[in-house]
């Protein structure tokens, strides 16, 4: 059974990016206000909604000072909140609709706040940084906005935004997506990481992601890193998000990937704005900026990805500053292992190849980027095809992870990995089972949280095993770390069948067999 | 109903003072509901304005008491009537409170079959009682049916008097008589609200503390929300009127916390003047429950983790309570006035809703929508139905005897049928008011989900310490028929030793899980393996009786269960044994319960058919059919039996067919006969 049409955020989404320490004195109160969408809303509106979230984020610290509040669910609205920073809050108001399965879990919701701002520190630093280097917020403010509207275009579906819904309950966001290889291939993606890491001059910092369609092949980052890099790869480099015609799929994205693939911002060109026109002032509720335009750097900005002639690929109006020095070539800053890195892409026919140089080290600029490239190309290119070609006869297509007769989401919490039933084949389940079992996901989530805040070195094992109202079987099971969500609508009477099912599954398919 | 309804200008009547026994009566409205004349209307509003006065037979306390009707007398539920008869006393203090004693069975089952129309209503503790004994293991207490007869032809409800209740200004008119001690004996009796430390260790201030048992009423009236201790209370309740002002809180003085219910009302008006009604709040552990009802705001603060649905079923509830001592039409107040002070009309109430805060954690009728039965044999059912009918043809809306929180027996008038809901709330008024104890009372009573705007009336009277019967009339001036009916009630229950025998089933406790039967044939069978987690040792049974296998739990690793009749409306549970034993253990299975409840009952996605949950406490089963919904504690340790159980439960469903025809065929033989025979089953299949 098909799912209902998409589900309308409309006029009642909003998104708010907010720092506590600032508008302290009365009529200043607009001076706290980073980000606010729509950004044509009054500015009344925009302080009733920072009011109700600042007034209780006081008064749940009240009982709860360690954590304040979370989620506020109203009959209309659910209000999520993400503290990104101390005292600098992200709140998204999603409107409910008519269609129970609206709503996603508020930990799905919440995860979209917790990705935009970990993409956002990976490019610019953390957003307290950003207003301390420049008290008066407006750079802070320009790269928020661009930043997020340009994120949010991601969920465009026509002309609504489509947030995670009960729909999307066998999916995780922010997680990485591994592709499971042979042990042939396996070998030569080794020696091809060698051979990467040996590019760069001796003592040079330098890490590498490799990955294969929408996939991740190997990485030599901690997981938090790879997982920001690997979402942003999903997002603006890979081959699909490369090419400006219509995208075959994505684990995460096929839904959104195709519907926005203008270069103007389609978030804005709904307002009826043209993107490069608009000047972040226009809705900047600090008065004593008004008229600031500044140049900014998009990361996210659709179709500035090229792959150049050379095989690497190229993004156009990316200075970036680093100490005295500028870089035409992006830096991100990997905020495990602490360091700023050039992000050189390379690119031959399905196969991305990620490389960071760390910036510290590198003393001549985009000289010495050039000669790491040069040098990549003349070591690695052979390996690379052979890796490409190993990789190519391996490769299964979208549907190489589907496991007949089961819709399943294998998450490892601690590599960030996750493995789902390709987007295609959960949409076949009916809307009951993907409810029930969004309800029962939620519940884990709850369960997850009182485990962690008991015993936070103990990892809490269940599980459960729902027979739901439609007959479907509904199974979460949480282990060591991992958990496995499952749909199986076409199971058999039994528990004991369902158990069975689930643990042959288990056995079969773990994420750490990836 | 109330469109119906005509008003009768009530007349002013001065604020009575503390005691408010000398107080001459005051003025009621009465109202037609079911039929009858305006001129019937009119008489009976005339009765009811009448002053209504008795002189009190007990002479060790002699005053004259009046009755209010209306609001002028809910306001003193202390000050009922007190008209003790000789007859009774040699009935009290024969019953000392229960004891563990647990005695063996030895009657016979009645083989009588329970339920045939909707005229009857069959115990669900009965009815698994039947079919949970194999039949050599019969309890004494055996089962019957509890009945609910005619209407009678004239049944009349109250409208409080509005006037009266906004004139009723003085928190010292109140005359309850709360902080009786309502311990209970249910199956989850005992548990303190206590969280020491444990799995919250943060939260440094018990609840319960001071003492090992609970007592009602309210404490720590020091604190205010400047307290530290008061912010780290585990459950808040708020009542607060829509102009901000507190009406009940459940930790700390309302005077002194006025700034925190502005607070509170802040919130609401806050989201509602932007077109939504907030309904949860979420931080941390913590929760924020928002319940508005019309110009009354209850809240509910809490880092119990219980399921959001919980939690706003206890504010329902708790509103309930509210609305039984006062009616809705409390609301009319506020239309005259919205800075109304509402505080008042609950002085004195305390225990009362200190009471029904303290089931929430204890009590499975909060959330399971539904009441339990004292075990008692059929013909002892029989028998207190019969009496209980006789009276209910006499012009009584519902004849209710009880047992703490057991029913006995509850009769009915035709169509009128009493909401589990209504039922508990009723009788955690009366268990937590100490004046009912004391002396037989009449009291008005609205039952929220009979009629919310209208009072009944309460005639309540203890037949012994524990055993109390309860007359629902719409007559204001039924007392001393209602007093007719009780000493005929008593006199028969006397005779046929009813009252020896609701004794006697107290003494014995209810199901246990280990009488269930374990299949002789397999004498090496493992009932209930220890759980090491809980330091319990492993224990081989072999059928032999429960004494020699106290504290190992029943067959195939069952510590617990809760079944509940659907169509009924009534739960039978089993007593907790080990390894279930500590005050905290049952606790945390109750919340374990409850969590399965709002799992299974999903509002958008649910209601689910069958679950099956582990983790490192139980293995919960919980299957739920039309007619019954089954919930069930098992040893964790015991995974493998259980999946296997669970799919020979629905294995046998598939076989049988569906609705009742498989409830009777696989509860006949009864739940744990089956069990041990699947375990025996599942014995030889794996080879375990």
């Amino acid at each position: 059974m098909g799912l209902s049409s998409p589900v309308p955020v409309g006029e009642g989404f909003q998104f708010c990016v907010f720092d506590l320490r600032r508008g302290q004195h009365e009529g200043q109160e607009l001076d706290k206000i980073l980000f606010f969408f729509p950004i044509d809303s009054p500015l009344p509106l925009q302080l009733s909604v920072i009011g109700l979230s600042e007034g209780l984020i006081t008064f749940t610290r009240i009982f709860s000072p360690d954590a304040a509040c979370e989620v506020i669910e109203a009959e209309r609205h659910s209000h999520t909140f993400y503290q990104a920073e101390p005292d600098i809050w992200m709140i998204m108001v999603v409107e409910k609709t008519k269609d129970t399965d609206a709503i996603g879990r508020s930990d799905a919701l919440q995860g979209v706040l917790k990705e935009v701002h970990s993409l956002f520190t990976m490019f610019f630093g953390s957003i307290r940084g950003l207003l301390e280097k420049q008290p008066g917020g407006g750079t802070a403010r320009s790269l928020l906005y661009f930043f997020i509207m340009d994120y949010l275009a991601e969920f465009l579906v026509g002309k609504k935004l489509q947030m995670p819904c009960s729909r999307d309950c066998l999916r995780e966001r922010g997680t990485v997506q591994m592709l499971t290889t042979g042990r042939e291939a396996a070998i030569e993606v080794q020696s091809l990481v060698r051979l990467l890491e040996s590019s760069c001059v001796a003592n040079m910092s330098c890490h590498s992601l490799v990955l294969y369609h929408d996939l991740l092949v190997s990485t030599t980052l901690p997981p938090g890193d790879t997982a920001n890099l690997f979402n942003y790869a999903l997002l603006r480099l890979t081959p699909n998000a490369l090419s400006s015609v219509t995208s075959s799929w994505s684990y995460l994205r096929k839904s959104s990937s195709g519907a926005s693939q203008e270069s103007v911002n389609p978030i804005l060109a709904n307002i009826g704005v043209p993107s490069e026109e608009v000047s972040h002032s226009s809705r900047d509720t600090s008065p004593n900026r008004q008229g600031q335009r500044h140049h900014v750097a998009r990361p996210l900005q659709r179709g500035k990805w090229w792959r150049g002639e050379d095989g690497f690929a190229v993004t156009e109006n990316w200075g970036s500053e680093i100490g005295n020095r500028i870089f035409y070539t992006p830096t991100v800053w990997l905020q495990q292992i602490e360091e700023h890195m050039h992000l050189c892409v390379y690119q031959h026919k399905s196969l991305t190849i990620i490389l960071l140089i760390s910036t510290s080290l590198l003393v001549n600029g985009e000289q010495g980027i050039s000669f790491v490239k040069q040098l990549l190309l003349e070591n690695a290119s052979l390996k690379i095809l052979k890796v490409e070609e190993k990789l190519s006869k391996e490769w299964g297509g979208e549907n190489a992870y589907h496991v007949r007769g089961y819709r399943y989401l294998l998450l490892d919490n601690d590599s960030i990995v996750s493995r789902a039933s390709p987007p295609g084949k959960v949409t076949t389940l009916s809307k009951g089972s993907l409810m029930a079992m969004s309800k029962l996901r939620e519940e884990v989530d709850q369960e997850k949280r009182k485990a962690k805040r008991d015993d936070p070195d103990h990892e809490k094992d269940f599980e459960v095993c729902m027979r739901a109202k439609n007959n479907a079987w509904i199974v979460a099971r949480v282990s060591r770390g991992k958990e496995l969500y499952m749909v199986l609508e076409k199971a058999s009477e039994t528990l004991l069948f369902a158990s069975e099912a689930v643990d042959k599954f288990s056995n079969r398919f773990r994420p750490e067999a990836s | 109903m109330a469109s119906n309804l005509t008003e009768e200008p009530a007349v002013e009547a001065e604020v009575p003072p503390a005691s408010g026994r000398e107080q001459t009566p005051k003025t009621s409205v009465v109202e037609q509901t079911h039929g009858g004349s305006s001129e019937a209307m009119e008489a009976e509003a005339a009765n009811g304005l009448k002053p209504f006065t008795l002189e009190k037979i007990d002479t060790s306390n002699v005053e004259n008491v009046t009755v209010e009707d209306g609001l002028k007398a809910r306001g003193s539920v202390g000050d009922e009537i007190h008209a003790e008869d000789a007859e009774i006393e040699g009935i009290r203090g024969k019953n000392g409170s229960p004891s563990e004693c647990r005695e063996p069975c030895s009657e016979p089952l009645n083989s009588e079959e329970f339920h045939d129309t909707n005229q009857e209503i069959i115990s669900a503790e009965d009815h698994l009682k039947t079919l949970s004994f194999a039949e050599n293991q019969v309890p004494d207490n055996k089962l019957d049916a509890i009945s609910i007869e005619n209407e009678p032809e004239n049944v009349r409800e109250l409208e409080p008097d509005i006037d009266a209740m906004a004139s009723v200004a003085s928190p010292s008119s109140n005359g309850y008589a709360g902080s009786s001690s309502t311990k209970s004996d249910g199956s989850f009796s005992g548990i303190e609200e206590i969280d020491r430390g444990g799995t919250e260790p943060d939260n440094g201030v018990d609840e319960f503390s001071e003492s090992a048992s609970w007592v009602a009423g309210k404490r720590h009236l020091n604190e205010d929300d400047a307290s530290i201790s008061w912010r780290k209370r585990k459950k808040h309740f708020f009542v607060l009127s829509h102009s901000g002002k507190p009406i009940y809180s459940r930790y700390g003085d309302e005077h002194k916390l006025a700034g925190f219910s502005a607070t509170l009302q802040a919130i609401i008006s806050f989201v509602e003047n932007g077109g939504d009604r907030v309904k949860l709040v979420r931080a941390g552990k913590h929760q924020v429950i928002f319940v508005v009802k019309g110009p009354i705001y209850l809240v509910c603060i809490s880092c119990t983790e219980e399921p959001y649905v919980a939690l706003r079923g206890q504010l329902e509830l708790i509103y309930g309570q509210m609305l039984l001592i006062l009616t809705k039409a409390v609301n009319r107040c506020f239309e005259k006035n919205p800075k109304f002070d509402m505080t008042p009309l609950l002085g004195g109430t305390e225990a009362v809703f200190s009471s029904l805060i303290h089931a929430f954690s204890w009590n499975p009728a909060t959330f399971l929508h539904a009441y339990t039965c004292l075990p008692l044999s059929y013909s002892t059912r029989q028998a207190t139905g019969a009496i209980l009918q006789d009276v209910a043809d006499s012009g009584v809306l519902f004849a209710i005897l009880m047992c703490k929180h057991k029913v006995i027996s509850l009769v009915g008038a035709q169509k009128a049928s009493l909401h589990p809901d209504d039922m508990l709330l009723l009788s955690n008024f009366v268990l937590s008011s100490e004046s009912f104890r004391t002396s037989e009372s009449f009291s008005p009573i609205c039952l929220p989900r009979y009629n919310p705007m209208a009072f009944l009336y309460a005639y309540v009277h203890y037949l012994d310490v524990e055993m109390y019967l309860i007359l629902l009339t719409t007559n204001s001036d039924a007392f001393y028929h209602l007093k007719d009916c009780r000493i005929q009630i008593e006199m028969v229950l006397l005779k046929s030793n009813v009252l020896s025998e609701v004794q006697r089933s107290m003494l014995d406790g209810g199901l246990h899980v280990e009488d269930l039967p374990v299949d002789p044939s397999h004498p090496t069978l493992r009932s209930g393996s220890g759980s090491p987690h809980l330091g319990m040792q492993d224990h081989v049974i072999a059928g032999s009786p429960r004494q020699e296998n106290a504290g190992i739990g029943g067959p195939a690793g069952l510590w617990h269960f809760i079944y509940r009749s659907i169509y009924l409306d009534q739960y039978v549970a089993s007593e907790f044994s080990s390894p279930i034993n500590s005050c905290k253990q049952q606790k945390r299975l109750y919340r374990a319960y409850q969590r399965l409840y709002a799992s299974m009952h999903d509002k958008e996605a649910g209601p689910h058919k069958t679950q099956f949950r582990k983790d490192e406490d139980y293995v919960l089963l919980c299957w739920i059919t039309q007619d019954f919904e089954l919930y069930a504690a098992f040893d964790p340790l015991a995974e493998k039996v259980m999946k296997w159980l669970g799919c020979e439960v629905l294995e046998w469903k598939q076989d049988r067919g569906s609705g009742v025809e498989t409830r009777s065929s696989f509860w006949s033989g009864g739940v744990p006969v089956q069990a041990a025979e699947l375990w025996s089953r599942f014995m030889l299949t794996v080879k375990v």
